[in-house]
């Protein structure tokens, strides 16, 4: 059967390699699912830690589209979708190539982009939705200063989330 | 509390009390001879009194339940009811949620249900969903006939480890009797394939039904279990099986029975289902003949009829690839578990109407078996609930078997299909049921039959389950008054389980929790241990559960009746 | 990773406990106990073991409620449990959302208090495998128990689901490594497939990888199906695969002995959700015509399934059941609980024992924002971000038993191994109380409506 060869080991395309073509702004296709680390981090309870960010906060992308970007291994790219945009680390994926597709494994990072979307039927669209990444000089959130500045809940006055410091990696709560 | 139920006219065949007015009194839950004058007084006055309903076979409880009713929420839509101070909400209608059940089965004056199938993998299951069930009693069945380890032991020969295997069994699944469903059969499903006949072998184990109903019979008997083995035979559905039926109720004859409480060692259940004669759908006629014609020259044996009731329902059953060649025939959706080593199910949705032949010959075939049997202690009312129709529709039924007018105007009104009558011989039967058989045939024989000393009759000592209904039997004319009779079995005036009021005038005032009825062997616990050791190894490599996980632990029956056997005589 | 040594020093072994992870529920794990805690554990995968060996950073101590600044404080039992009963007995259209990493018997209390305050209760299925449930009421169910398919499956495909990343265990306890009844050589006598548009780890250790396109899994079923009805398919490509690759696999389904199909949320959460299923299922009832093919969920954790089957046997439905008119109804678009986060609907809601925060989509959780969210759960997350009332419950599983039901339906009870923390509550007595207190709540309400 054709199908049977599997496809050669992703080579690491380096910045420079003539053949990328360097572009400002990619239109790819975005998936968010489960993965084996951020699985661990987040039932084993780390999620407020840089663990978890570092497991969930991350687009898993070709080689060959970094190299489109310009973006090294673990740099910051912006993901936009129709329902909002998200800083995360971009990582090489073990599971190219898959030229045009990112991959964010579920989380809060990756849902600040999903669709809710169900069409009555109950899922929103977790998987196939149309994104744009671009390289990003910001830094990626840790996972209680995502939700302050995307969800807001607590904050009195919006325009003062990026002056605030940042909330840390241990809960915050005050003790009896 | 004391009670006194006065002036009612009672049916007891057990006490063979046949329509006498007499006044029944309880105390604490069973039935005394007198109570003191502080006792609350019912007036019953010219109402039939009876002891409560048991229902030999139906299918309440068990993850083939689930799967029916998370597939078919076009079914849980029907009979949605709002809560109110004392009940639940209900939903459902062929297969009702849990605390529907309990409250539909009490409302008609039924106080035991037995589950007819459990599989022992996922017992713990059928044990929650008992516990969700309020008002009624519930034995459950575990499904024997195509365990792996009793093919291995059939096939050997081996009767007393298959004994020992059994009753270690019934404790670690809280069981109450052997439930074998289409013998080998299921297991031949694994493969995607079915036996046929007696003496067709499962692929592999090699060997045959009847092997395996010999085996599974003698060890009942050794065990001496208050129930016989429970048969669901092979080739259940296809025109021409009556043969099989016929020998599979003759296969065990020479067995000697190994306990006093009941006098058959074989029940064939839902018999309607496997009385059918021809060779195909086109020729299909009626076997209820020779099945009645057996039963009627044997006292061993048992049976259900397993009524069709003309409803859409859900069938649901572990004979696995019956359900598979259903859903070719009628395209409806077919649902399937297989389960590991033991057994495996099939549900698939089916339209029984009065406009259709077939549907019409099952109908008519179910009553002349009725109408045939001449002993009702060896037949009882069953729909196979869900598979020929809903439980609440027995009812109905008994209103058909006291009516033969009734039944001669469906056919020639044709409410039924013409082949009803043209190819089964009901419209020549006009033997018409009275209360004391209707009362033997949904009381006291599956009592019997189960082996049931507590219940089904209302004999000083026994529980005080007990239905009172709206009709003067001196009055009405049953086979007048089809209508009359449904409406009262179907709305019981009174339903008394241990003693306490749980419905009335056919509405439910009062909820209890169920209790679970199991078998627990004693006196063979040397064989046990053996056999355990036996079967260890390989439960340990083929399962995917550890043992100690597989068992169902006490806090799964909360409530539970402990039914002690001394193994042997 | 680097080599750690074992672990030698410990108290006692509590042997056969399950694992809280995942729907395989394996309940073979061994548990090193040391002082009462956890300090290893056996036979499980690594996602099992990290939820066992848990961040106790993170664990949730004390009840905690959100005062005027936004900020949480600790309170003791009483007041937190009383502002809870407080807001769902106020409620107009409260959601009780979660269930899946709990027990039956918590969820026994659950119901009572849906039913009591008329709620809408619903578990992860309504993320996850909802659109599978839906694919079932629409086609039927053929499925099997997992000791099925490793004593007799000789072909297992895996589709739009990396069990290798969601269920490790899945493959080496009972699909495709273990030795079977019929199966003795284990891997060998078993041909794997997984067909994912991605080069998944699954698809890295098959023997056949089908990387259709992406959305294409509709396409590609609808053509084998085609297939097996013995029609002749047009295009030469569909959905990225060759058509001859296509007669050559419907022709390996078609000859073997037992095959197994096993799906995931590639399926459910693409376009064409349960449409997918559907055809899926309907690909294997066809394929019951020449040989015995099975099915099953991937179901993602370890009571998903159990919520299921309990909501359908006490109220005839799986999931999103809605008690608000005093009767149950499930309509999806209408009783689900996106669709009434979306739609605003929602005024109060509770969380038990999962993480809305970090697995709803953001347009979800902008409504959970604007109203109370309560939550139980063991570890701080980011629900507990958003959370106004925090209750720590109890490990399922570990400190606490309770009975679950795996992915194919087989109940198991979780054995408790150690005590919890002494400031922490079992799952069932929380909801217990806060029954309780909301039955006391509306019986004082009607007393003072009636005067």
């Amino acid at each position: 059967m054709t199908y049977v060869e599997k496809p050669a080991v992703p080579k690491v395309v380096k910045l420079e390699e003539p053949t990328a073509t360097e572009r400002k702004i990619l239109n790819m296709m975005l998936n968010t699912g489960s993965d084996i680390y951020q699985g661990a981090c987040k039932k084993r309870g780390s999620t407020l830690k840089d663990e978890y960010r570092k497991v969930a906060g991350i687009a898993y992308m070709d080689p060959k589209d970094m190299a489109k970007l310009g973006v090294a291994n673990w740099e910051s790219v912006k993901v936009t979708t129709d329902w909002g945009e998200v800083v995360v680390y971009a990582a090489h994926s073990r599971d190219a190539p898959h030229e045009g597709t990112i991959f964010i494994p579920k989380g809060p990072w990756a849902n600040v982009i999903t669709s809710h979307e169900t069409y009555c039927c109950c899922d929103p669209t977790y998987k196939g939705i149309y994104c744009t990444v671009e390289k990003s000089d910001e830094e990626v959130l840790l996972m209680a200063d995502l939700m302050r500045a995307v969800y807001k809940k607590y904050v009195e006055d919006e325009e003062t989330i990026p002056g605030l410091d940042s909330l840390g990696e241990m809960p915050v709560y005050k003790k009896l | 509390m004391e009670y006194i139920l006065k002036n009612g006219i009672v049916y007891d065949p057990t006490n063979k009390v046949e329509g006498e007015k007499k006044d029944v009194m309880f105390k604490d839950g069973k039935i005394v001879s007198q109570v003191s004058s502080d006792a609350k007084v019912l007036d019953v006055t010219d109402k039939i009194v009876m002891p409560a309903g048991v229902d030999p076979h139906a299918h309440v409880a068990g993850p083939k339940l689930v799967v029916g009713r998370l597939y078919r929420p076009e079914d849980s839509r029907k009979g949605v009811t709002s809560k109110t101070a004392v009940t639940r909400s209900e939903t459902g209608f062929s297969i009702p949620s849990c605390p529907a059940t309990g409250y539909r089965y009490s409302r008609m004056g039924y106080g035991t249900v037995v589950e007819a199938a459990m599989p022992p993998l996922e017992a713990k299951h059928t044990h929650e969903e008992i516990m969700a069930i309020p008002n009624i009693d519930i034995p459950p069945l575990p499904l024997f006939g195509n365990n792996w380890f009793v093919l291995q032991y059939a096939k050997e020969n081996q009767i007393d480890e298959l004994a020992a295997f059994i009753s270690s069994w019934l404790k670690i699944v809280k069981g109450y009797g052997i439930k074998i469903v289409n013998p080998c059969g299921s297991e031949a499903w694994g493969w995607g394939m079915n036996v046929h006949g007696l003496d067709d072998p499962a692929p592999y184990w090699d060997v045959t039904s009847r092997e395996v109903l010999k085996a599974l019979s003698k060890a009942n008997e050794m065990l001496g279990l208050p129930h016989s083995i429970h048969v669901h035979p092979n080739d259940l559905g296809h025109p021409g099986n009556f043969p099989t039926t016929v020998g599979t109720m003759d296969c065990v004859k020479g067995i000697e029975k190994g306990s006093g409480v009941r006098n058959q060692t074989i029940h064939i259940t839902h018999a309607q289902f496997h009385s059918y004669g021809g060779t195909s759908w086109r020729d299909a006629e009626s076997g209820a003949d020779a099945v009645a014609d057996y039963i009627n020259s044997n006292d061993h044996v048992t049976c259900d009829v397993g009524q069709i009731t003309l409803d859409e329902t859900t069938t649901m059953t572990a004979d696995a690839p019956m359900e598979f060649d259903l859903h070719q025939l009628n395209g409806l959706k077919w649902a399937n578990k297989d389960i590991e080593l033991e057994t495996a199910a099939g549900i698939v949705p089916f339209i029984y109407s009065g406009k259709a032949p077939v549907s019409s010959l099952q109908w008519a075939i179910g009553l002349e078996l009725f109408l045939k049997i001449e002993n009702p202690w060896q037949v009882c009312l069953t729909t196979d609930h869900p598979n020929a129709g809903p439980f609440i529709r027995y009812p109905r039924i008994i209103s058909w078997l006291m009516s033969s007018e009734r039944r001669q105007e469906m056919m020639d009104n044709k409410e039924v299909h013409p082949w009803s009558h043209r190819r089964t011989s009901l419209a020549t039967l006009d033997r018409e049921y009275d209360f004391n058989d209707i009362a033997i045939i949904s009381r006291a024989a599956p009592a019997k039959i189960y082996g049931f000393e507590d219940r089904g009759q209302l004999s000083v000592g026994t529980n005080a389950d007990i239905a009172v209904y709206d009709l003067n039997p001196n009055d009405i004319d049953p086979s007048k008054n089809p209508a009359a009779i449904e409406k009262a079995f179907g709305n019981a005036m009174y339903t008394i389980k241990d003693g306490q009021i749980l419905v009335k005038d056919g509405e439910v005032v009062q909820v209890k929790p169920s209790h679970t009825i199991w078998t627990n062997v004693q006196g063979f616990e040397e064989q046990e241990k053996k056999v355990m050791e036996e079967v260890m190894p390989t439960f340990t490599k083929y399962y995917t559960v550890k043992f100690e996980n597989y068992k169902v632990h006490d806090h799964y029956a909360p409530y539970p009746i402990e039914v002690n056997v001394q193994a042997g005589k | 990773m680097a080599y750690e040594e074992p672990i030698t020093d410990y108290d006692k072994i509590v042997e056969n406990c399950t694992c809280a992870f995942c729907g395989c529920n394996c309940d073979d794990l061994d548990f090193l106990v040391k002082d009462g805690h956890v300090v290893g554990v056996r036979h499980a995968c690594r996602l099992g073991a990290s939820k066992v060996m848990e961040d106790m950073d993170q664990r949730l101590m004390v009840p905690m409620v959100r005062d005027e600044t936004g900020e949480l404080v600790e309170v003791d039992w009483e007041t937190a449990l009383d502002k809870a009963a407080e807001l769902i007995a106020g409620a107009v259209r409260p959601i009780f959302y979660g269930w899946s990493e709990t027990s039956i018997e918590t969820m026994k209390h659950g119901i009572r208090l849906g039913e009591l305050v008329g709620a809408v209760l619903d578990n992860q299925a309504t993320i996850c495998h909802g659109p599978s449930l839906q694919a079932v009421q629409n086609v039927g169910y053929p499925v099997m128990t997992l000791g099925e398919v490793k004593n007799r499956a000789d072909m297992c495909v895996y589709t739009g689901s990396n069990p290798m990343n969601s269920h490790p265990r899945h493959l080496a306890r009972y699909s495709t490594f273990p030795r079977g009844y019929f199966r003795q050589r284990g891997r060998f006598d078993r041909t794997v497939v997984t067909m994912d548009p991605k080069y998944s780890d699954t698809a890295k250790m098959s023997d056949i990888w089908v990387g259709f396109e992406q959305n294409g899994d509709y396409e590609f079923y609808n053509a084998i199906r085609a297939v097996l009805k013995g029609k002749e398919l047009k295009k030469d490509v569909i959905s990225g695969i060759p058509k001859e690759d296509i007669y050559e696999l419907t022709e390996a389904m078609k000859n073997t002995q037992f095959g197994a199909l096993f799906f995931g949320l590639g399926l459910t959460h693409t376009l064409s959700k349960q449409r997918n299923i559907d055809i899926a299922i309907q690909m294997v009832a066809d394929l019951n015509k020449y040989t015995k093919w099975v099915l099953m969920p991937m179901r993602g954790h370890f009571n998903v399934n159990g919520f299921n089957i309990f909501m359908a046997y006490e109220m005839g439905f799986p999931y999103g059941v809605d008690f608000a008119r005093g009767y149950p109804r499930y309509m999806n678009g209408e009783t689900n609980t996106i669709d009434l986060l979306t739609r605003k609907e929602c005024d109060v809601f509770m969380v038990i024992a999962a993480d809305p925060g970090a697995h709803y989509p953001g347009g979800a959780v902008k409504h959970l924002a604007e109203i109370p969210v309560i939550q139980i759960d063991i570890h701080w997350g980011p629900s507990t971000e958003i959370a106004d009332v925090v209750l720590p419950g109890s490990f399922i599983g570990v400190e606490c038993g309770g009975t679950s039901y795996r992915m194919d339906g087989v109940p198991i009870f979780m054995k408790k191994a150690i005590d919890k923390p002494e400031t922490c509550r079992d799952d069932e007595w929380i909801v217990n109380e806060l029954l309780q207190r909301v039955t006391k709540i509306k019986a004082e309400k009607e007393a003072i409506a009636s005067k």
